[in-house]
């Protein structure tokens, strides 16, 4: 099933000296259950496309259609709602909340979303622990590692059920062993909850675990590639 | 969970919350203690004026405030002080003869007022037994006893038991005289009482200038009354007499308090509004500092309503610790001051002067203290209406930059 569709996507930033295209008549369509990385060098868009496909941007031409609706025609308040109940986010900076401990983190969009509290108690519990964090519940994010960190946030994302979560260089600040870490925890609830993954990436063990790799160059996709068992497939 | 992210987020930066509770507390006790001071001070003063000077009511002949002379009285004025005292709304009355005089001493003589008293009437009334400085109350001169005031004491360069004569016009507006030996030397707050007023017993003037009539009443109300219903009902029931009460005998008085009131409410606004600017300040710093944070939590889906509930809420919290805090500090000085007083007796020449007390015992209506904190919230709520409204203004990509 189809979750995300953009057409003929335009980006012009009008805001700089000079005007800036960063994203040039991209058309895409993304499944469920993907676990798709987005990679490029610096300047080609990727984030511009996260943006975009996250509510948080809206493109200047094309539409953008998610679990059915176009969301480049929504308003502010509308998208916020929109991205509470269908997206959920991990940052390159992990970006918790600093006053709350690591299962009251996990908690904030379901309780923003007006879950029971037990029924959200024990969802928060079963990620902490799906994540390797079962000491950890009441640690606050300082008392953390950066992998730990990462590895909360992904629960966050994944706790309200969204439709895809859209993870920004997720790896970018983790070392090899957290990265493989969270790589091997993100693909297992890829399998186990069949939660779709987009990702914008630099780091090749990233790619190297994506099931789909979108290449963009100059606002353009230059390559969309399948990946199974190591082999590229166009 | 947004209150419960609000109170945490009030203690992640402990140095900052700490000086704006500081400048609550701060703003609060000064509002008490300014309050406190003013009670003392400026209604204390026109307390005292009424009491010791004006009563809360003065009754005269018509013609009386006009011309003081002896022949001026009122009507049947011993029936009228029979039935004041009898009315309800009157907890004390005297009745005066009064006229013009002049005090002399064997050293120089000047001009005064002669109020010829009931002693024990007067005291109910004035208090003027408590206001002996030197000698008795009316006590230790058996013929023709006189108080005077202090200041007036001193011009005439006379003390207790000297001899004065007072020379005035009697009923038939002949000359008369008459010599008293000085009981007591008085000093009430007002210093024009202590420079021209002389109190004789009135049976001792009533012979001296051949009238048993009264010129003057002067009556307390109930404090649990109300001036403005027991007056007019007096001036309604004695039309053929001119009643005052205490606004219209000193309209000064009135005005004063009415522009004291303005003034201090001017303060209150002033310490308000300065409390005000530092919350602004403060909290704009906290949404600035958080900026990425907020975007985050927009990002993520907290509405603008949730993130402006947030942002308010912190300073609410800030206002509910200080608020109770400034009125705790506020309550025990105005209790210390209370009992022991504030001595402003270095200034005290001046402010005797002025008429007002040396010591002061500052004193706040204890309703005050929730008002205070309501009012200090209520300040809060609108300093921080600018920040909370910046953080859901904030555009969620320009916060986060990408996501």
């Amino acid at each position: 099933m189809t979750i995300i569709k953009g057409e003929n996507i335009n980006k012009i930033y009008l805001e700089t000296v000079v005007p800036v295209r960063a994203l040039n008549g991209v058309d895409l369509s993304i499944e469920e259950g993907e676990f798709t990385a987005i990679v490029g060098p610096s300047g080609s868009g990727k984030s511009t496309l996260l943006n975009i496909i996250g509510g948080l941007d809206s493109p200047t031409e094309g539409k953008i259609t998610v679990a059915g609706i176009d969301i480049s025609k929504l308003k502010e308040s509308k998208l916020i709602d929109f991205r509470l109940h269908n997206i959920g986010f991990v940052f390159q900076s992990y970006n918790l909340i600093p006053v709350l401990t690591a299962k009251e983190n996990v908690e904030f969009i379901m309780l923003l979303q007006k879950w029971p509290k037990q029924k959200m108690e024990e969802r928060a519990i079963q990620l902490l622990d799906a994540m390797g964090l079962s000491d950890k519940y009441h640690n606050k994010p300082i008392e953390l590692s950066g992998g730990q960190q990462q590895r909360v946030a992904v629960a966050r994302a994944l706790a309200s059920r969204p439709k895809f979560i859209l993870a920004d260089e997720p790896t970018a600040n983790l070392d090899s062993k957290s990265t493989e870490n969270l790589l091997g925890l993100m693909e297992k609830m890829n399998h186990e909850e069949n939660a779709t993954f987009i990702f914008s990436t630099h780091d090749q063990r990233v790619i190297e675990k994506a099931h789909r790799i979108i290449t963009l160059v100059d606002g353009r996709i230059a390559s969309d590639e399948l990946h199974t068992a190591g082999n590229h497939v166009r | 969970m947004i209150s419960k992210i609000a109170w945490r987020n009030v203690w992640r930066s402990p140095a900052r919350s700490l000086v704006v509770i500081g400048a609550i507390v701060l703003g609060v006790w000064a509002l008490v203690f300014t309050i406190g001071f003013v009670n003392s001070w400026v209604i204390k003063f026109v307390e005292n004026s009424v009491s010791q000077e004006y009563s809360n009511f003065q009754i005269h002949e018509v013609e009386f405030k006009k011309d003081s002379e002896m022949k001026f009285f009122i009507p049947e004025g011993d029936k009228l002080l029979v039935s004041l005292q009898e009315h309800q709304g009157v907890i004390a009355v005297t009745g005066r003869m009064k006229s013009n005089a002049m005090i002399s001493s064997p050293k120089t003589a000047t001009g005064g007022i002669i109020y010829g008293i009931e002693p024990s009437d007067e005291a109910e009334v004035t208090r003027l037994d408590s206001a002996i400085v030197d000698g008795y109350y009316f006590d230790g001169i058996r013929r023709n006893p006189i108080l005077i005031g202090s200041k007036l004491a001193k011009k005439l360069k006379v003390k207790v038991r000297s001899k004065v004569v007072v020379t005035l016009q009697d009923i038939n507006g002949d000359i008369t005289a008459a010599s008293f030996q000085v009981a007591g030397i008085f000093e009430v707050m007002n210093p024009i009482s202590n420079e021209s007023k002389i109190y004789v017993r009135r049976s001792d003037l009533s012979r001296i200038v051949n009238l048993s009539e009264i010129h003057e009443i002067a009556g307390l109300t109930n404090p649990s009354g109300d001036d403005e219903i027991i007056i007019p009902e007096l001036k309604e029931n004695y039309s053929g007499l001119q009643v005052e009460g205490w606004k219209d005998l000193a309209p000064e008085l009135d005005l004063m308090l009415g522009q004291v009131k303005i003034q201090v409410g001017i303060i209150l606004g002033i310490i308000m509004v300065a409390l005000g600017f530092g919350i602004v300040n403060s909290m704009l710093m906290a949404v600035l500092e958080r900026f990425k944070e907020i975007g985050m939590l927009k990002a993520v889906g907290m509405k603008g309503r949730r993130v402006f509930y947030m942002i308010v809420m912190e300073t609410i919290f800030m206002a509910l610790v200080g608020g109770p805090i400034g009125c705790l500090l506020g309550y025990i000085t105005i209790e210390i001051l209370g009992k022991y007083g504030l001595d402003l007796s270095r200034y005290s020449k001046g402010l005797a002067e002025f008429g007002i007390d040396v010591v002061l015992y500052p004193a706040v209506t204890p309703e005050t203290y929730p008002l205070l904190t309501i009012g200090v919230v209520i300040t809060a709520l609108v300093a921080t209406l600018y920040p909370a409204r910046k953080a859901v203004k904030l555009k969620t990509i320009d916060a986060l930059h990408k996501i």
